[in-house]
């Protein structure tokens, strides 16, 4: 009690001291509260993240990691053994459908979805949609350099899911692509809502009737409606044709937002994207390998088919980040190999997303030490000065029997009080202005950041590659072509460009439990002083 | 009874400088003493030891016949023995009756009202109400020293030590003070301990006790003091 009401008086009578205390303290406590806030921020934006958002992954040949084992196992940093690394390359293509469910029926898996794409040509009156006039709708794409070709002479392995068999499958570009969805999930565009049925309705899923999805700009450029039957042919054999009913017309708002990009060929505009059910697609596929006619290329040795291949992409989706991470552990105890591994784009592109504000958070927390450190120096010299000062308070007290330790106590609580009142007034200021200056730091952040991207896109001779970025949020899949060669576009991010810097009682309790450290730290010195010192010295040093 | 005590106490600092050599000098409860002596004699030194605020070189001081050096010293300066420094000791920021609440409250005693037993002490010594509030800053010599007494007077010690107390207040006031510590001892059963050089003050004391200087020589004088 005596200690508190010495503290108290002795703060209202010496204003002036109390006031320079007390801004010093604001001033650790408003950006303590600032740079908390935004550590906080950084951290629960990255929880929430991962857990609202479902994952997918996908299992894919690593190459990488398949090359440097390759290399390390013939010549320690020699040339490598080019025929045994292709034929080790070609054992290990990547899994069939019938490997993938296996592994889907893991407890870890939630759902397990899958499409198969097929490159069509018109067979009939259909043209394909396209802006530039030199295309058409009969004759095949050209691939720039393969040479009039149209034919990929097998070699390009795809991380989608491609799968030759002994025969080498030939993948002929066609005006069309045709992909059959296991699942609606699977129908992201659909599922995100870039896309949607406008006319007619969505075919039975689970059917292998011949019926089909097709897209607005297709379906004005040839006067197509619901009910029309379009007819698609073998791009390997253009007699091999099948007949599809239209019984839906689906606009997406991707075609349009990326109909300046560069393409490969018609069949990757989303606009020739015509959608199927997995049964249907597989019927086609099934009837072409029927009715395949198999050759051999006397120029190259290569057998080639003329049946159609489906490249096959599937999604595993996970609950969590820990069942995603059970099942990459999971898959190499049932025995798969080494030279696969179980990714997620949306792990990538969130944790990218994140990086900014990352960046932004080790800044606060680097911005936060010094001010404290700084904060600390300058408090323990002015409390220094002050016992110093009050040198013959501290003899008064002691010569009438207060003991010394109830002094320093008094001190401590004065500093303790000050400091505690300054620290509510800062955290009201943090807290005002937390949500502005780390909005402001983190656009910063992200301006350099794609500043830094758009320079790279533009070395690597892409203009506009800034326009052309408009991936939705959390780590979809890039809308902007269809995704032929499953994930073979660079994956690109939005980063989370807002945060919430808000000053919650955690960061209330941490101010608290600074001021309190800084309150310690800086009185320690009174502590020291007021033991050191006998009453009868300080009283008789002053007379 | 004597209740303070002095057994052979010699005072020496800086460790050769003797001021004090030998005393042996008893206090009673109910009376005056006044200890005298030329300017250097050791009357402050006396009063340190007395005071619990430094210990004898050689000697003992006994409180109740119990070693002050081995008790609780701050218990004993808080609760039994008020001291009235030459330099008065005042904290400058409080009031003057700020400054008497707060050795009631040092000392742990229980008072009924300590305002108003701090405002009534200070009248006493001729401090009326708007002094009173005053800051010890802005009070004047006496007044200060007046302040001092008022405070050494609060938590109703046993003994009452006085550096000078009269040094700085007029022949009335002087009076005044002195009628106060000889009621304390008379009416109350206190020991009242008056350090001065003051011929007036030597009067109206109950004994007196005369600290003969030791100068700077550090020859060992013994029996140099005694009872006039």
């Amino acid at each position: 009690m005596l200690v508190i009401i010495n503290a108290l008086k002795s703060i209202s009578r010496s204003k002036g001291r109390n006031i320079l205390i007390g801004i010093i303290v604001l001033a650790i406590a408003a950006s303590s509260c600032v740079a908390l806030a935004i550590r906080n921020a950084a951290r629960e934006a990255e929880a929430a993240g991962l857990e609202l958002v479902s994952i997918t992954g996908t299992i894919s040949v690593n190459r990488q990691m398949m090359m440097s084992s390759l290399q390390g196992g013939t010549f320690e940093g020699g040339i490598p053994d080019m025929g045994s690394m292709r034929e080790t390359m070609s054992l290990y293509q990547d899994l069939s459908l019938a490997e993938l469910l296996s592994y889907a029926q893991s407890e870890y898996v939630k759902d397990f979805y899958y499409s198969s794409s097929i490159s069509l040509n018109a067979g009939g009156e259909l043209e394909a949609y396209s802006t530039e006039s030199s295309s058409n709708g009969s004759g095949n794409s050209q691939i720039p350099g393969s040479s009039g070709n149209n034919q990929f002479p097998g070699g390009m392995g795809s991380q989608g899911g491609m799968r030759p068999g002994s025969i080498i499958g030939s993948i002929a570009m066609g005006d069309f692509t045709v992909t059959g969805y296991s699942s609606e999930d699977a129908m992201t565009k659909f599922i995100n809502g870039v896309a949607k049925i406008t006319d007619g309705s969505m075919f039975n899923i689970g059917s292998s009737s011949m019926d089909c999805l097709i897209s607005y700009e297709l379906a004005v450029f040839n006067g197509l409606s619901v009910g029309d039957t379009i007819r698609l042919a073998n791009p390997n054999a253009e007699d091999e044709t099948y007949d599809l009913t239209i019984v839906g017309i689906y606009t997406d708002t991707s075609s349009s937002e990326s109909s300046n990009m560069m393409r490969f060929s018609t069949s990757m505009d989303p606009a020739n994207l015509i959608i199927v059910s997995y049964g249907t697609l597989q019927s086609i596929i099934d009837h072409s390998v029927a009715v395949a006619v198999t050759e051999t290329s006397g120029e190259y040795g290569f057998e080639s088919s003329t049946a159609l291949n489906g490249q096959l992409s599937s999604t595993f989706v996970f609950s969590s980040r820990e069942n995603y991470e059970s099942f990459g552990e999971e898959l190499y105890k049932k025995g798969l190999s080494d030279y696969y591994s179980l990714t997620s784009s949306d792990i990538n592109n969130y944790e990218a997303s994140l990086t900014p504000l990352k960046n932004l958070s080790t800044f606060a927390v680097m911005l936060l030490l010094i001010v404290l450190a700084v904060g600390a120096l300058i408090l323990v010299v002015i409390n220094v000065f002050n016992i110093r000062e009050r040198k013959y308070e501290v003899g008064v007290l002691t010569a009438i029997g207060i003991k010394k330790g109830k002094v320093a106590l008094q001190f401590v609580t004065e500093l303790l009080c000050v400091t505690l009142i300054a620290i509510v007034i800062g955290a009201g200021v943090g807290a005002a202005v937390s949500v502005p200056i780390s909005n402001n730091l983190l656009s910063a952040q992200i301006e350099q950041m794609e500043t830094q991207a758009v320079s790279q896109e533009q070395n690597f001779g892409r203009p506009g590659a800034s326009g052309g970025m408009d991936f939705a949020q959390g780590g979809q899949r890039p809308s902007g072509m269809i995704d032929v060669f499953g994930s073979g576009a660079q994956a690109d991010v939005t980063y989370l460009d807002k945060i919430n810097a808000t000053v919650n009682f955690q960061i209330l309790g941490q101010l608290v439990g600074i001021g309190i450290i800084l309150t310690l730290i800086s009185s320690l010195a009174a502590v020291v002083f007021v033991m050191r010192y006998e009453p009868l010295k300080i009283l008789a040093n002053r007379t | 009874m004597s209740i303070l005590k002095l057994q052979n106490v010699s005072y020496t600092y800086d460790g050769y400088t003797k001021v004090l050599n030998g005393l042996n000098y008893e206090f009673e409860k109910g009376k005056v003493y006044a200890v005298v002596g030329r300017s250097g004699a050791g009357k402050t030194t006396l009063l340190s030891l007395l005071s619990g605020l430094t210990s004898p070189s050689e000697g003992r001081i006994l409180f109740d016949d119990k070693d002050v050096q081995k008790i609780d010293r701050y218990q004993y300066r808080s609760r039994y023995v008020g001291v009235v420094f030459q330099q008065y000791n005042l904290l400058p920021h409080l009031s003057a009756v700020e400054n008497v609440e707060l050795s009631m409250r040092a000392s742990g005693k229980k008072f009924k009202d300590k305002r108003k037993r701090a405002t009534e002490l200070l009248d006493e010594v001729d401090l009326d109400d708007s002094l009173a509030k005053r800051r010890v800053l802005k009070l004047s010599g006496g007044e200060q020293q007046r302040v001092a007494i008022a405070r050494a007077l609060s938590f109703d010690p046993d003994i009452l030590l006085a550096d000078e107390p009269t040094g700085n207040l007029d022949l009335a006031t002087q009076e005044e003070v002195m009628d106060i510590f000889s009621r304390l001892a008379h009416e109350k059963d206190k020991c009242v301990i008056v350090v001065s050089h003051s011929p007036e003050v030597a009067a109206s004391v109950d004994e007196v006790y005369e600290l003969a200087s030791l100068g700077k020589s550090k020859k060992q004088r013994a029996g140099n003091e005694g009872k006039r």
